[in-house]
């Protein structure tokens, strides 16, 4: 999942450097930011032991 | 004809200069005018770039010279700022062509904000696992803060960054050098910024190898071991 993130990003910058469309650039963007999130969510296996 | 049958022929006209003037990438009547503020933004915005290329790189240092493996935290922090500069790299070239609206800075400064928000999140959580007195954390720290909370401190300057331009964005829409020394360091920063990118896919191809995701504590390069025979994990 890492690999395809930064395969991502790295593709959204180079079409940002192209000058390709808003609506392509924001997409990738945007699909980039939900599965950043998603692993995140993946990767937080337990409630914090935390009282405050 | 009377006046009540001239008056849609009218505001139909208005429309369609509406329509083309949203449409039309050539540089629009809100472009940017060069002031004061309109050079800062820019050179912000490169400043922006260059610092998280300098936090990539200073991470990468630690990665390979210091033989320390980033966690799958630590790789979403990166994300994060990578997911943040994506923002500013956006804003720069849209100035560096004469196509940057007000909308268009806009845009890219939400980019910026949200994956600085993103990042924060992540580096709150990794914070919040090693906040108990007594825990060692996770690495070394580097003058006196661990990376994560370095990563965190990063993601509230560009937080604030983005609010300042915001509130300054009448006068300060970026506006880019038509040429000379200024146009080449644009360059350079853009340059540094897709050649650190690019090394952060390839390392991320050796951390991970055939894995879907991260091991929780890495101690080697994934896709080596995998190649030398060990079984791929099939998950975090």
């Amino acid at each position: 999942m890492d690999i395809i993130i930064l395969t991502l990003l790295f593709i959204t910058a180079v079409l940002i450097l192209m000058g390709a469309k808003r609506g392509l650039i924001l997409s990738l963007w945007v699909i980039s930011l939900i599965l950043m999130l998603g692993l995140f969510r993946y990767h937080v296996t337990s409630a914090l032991d935390l009282s405050f | 004809m009377s006046a009540a049958d001239e008056t849609p022929a009218v505001t139909e006209t208005v429309a369609e200069t509406v329509v083309v003037a949203e449409t039309a990438d050539v540089p629009p009547a809100d472009a940017g005018q060069k002031t004061i503020w309109s050079t800062l933004s820019f050179w912000g915005a490169h400043l922006w770039v260059l610092g998280y290329a300098g936090v990539l790189g200073g991470a990468f240092t630690i990665q390979f010279a210091m033989g320390e493996f980033p966690c799958p935290l630590c790789m979403l922090q990166r994300y994060g700022m990578l997911l943040s500069t994506l923002g500013a790299l956006f804003i720069i070239m849209q100035a560096r062509r004469g196509t940057l609206t007000s909308t268009r800075y806009m845009q890219g400064l939400g980019m910026g904000a949200l994956g600085a928000m993103a990042g924060a999140l992540v580096s709150v959580r990794q914070i919040l696992l090693h906040i108990k007195p007594g825990d060692p954390g996770y690495g070394e720290p580097v003058m006196g803060l661990h990376l994560y909370s370095w990563a965190l401190i990063t993601f509230y300057i560009v937080v604030l960054y983005v609010a300042v331009a915001s509130m300054v964005s009448p006068r300060g829409i970026p506006v880019a050098p038509v040429g000379g020394v200024g146009r080449t360091i644009s360059t350079i920063v853009i340059v540094i910024f897709m050649i650190l990118l690019a090394a952060n896919v390839i390392a991320i191809i050796f951390l991970e190898g055939f894995a879907w995701v991260l091991p929780d504590d890495p101690i080697s390069y994934g896709l080596i071991d995998q190649l030398q025979g060990q079984p791929i994990p099939s998950g975090g």
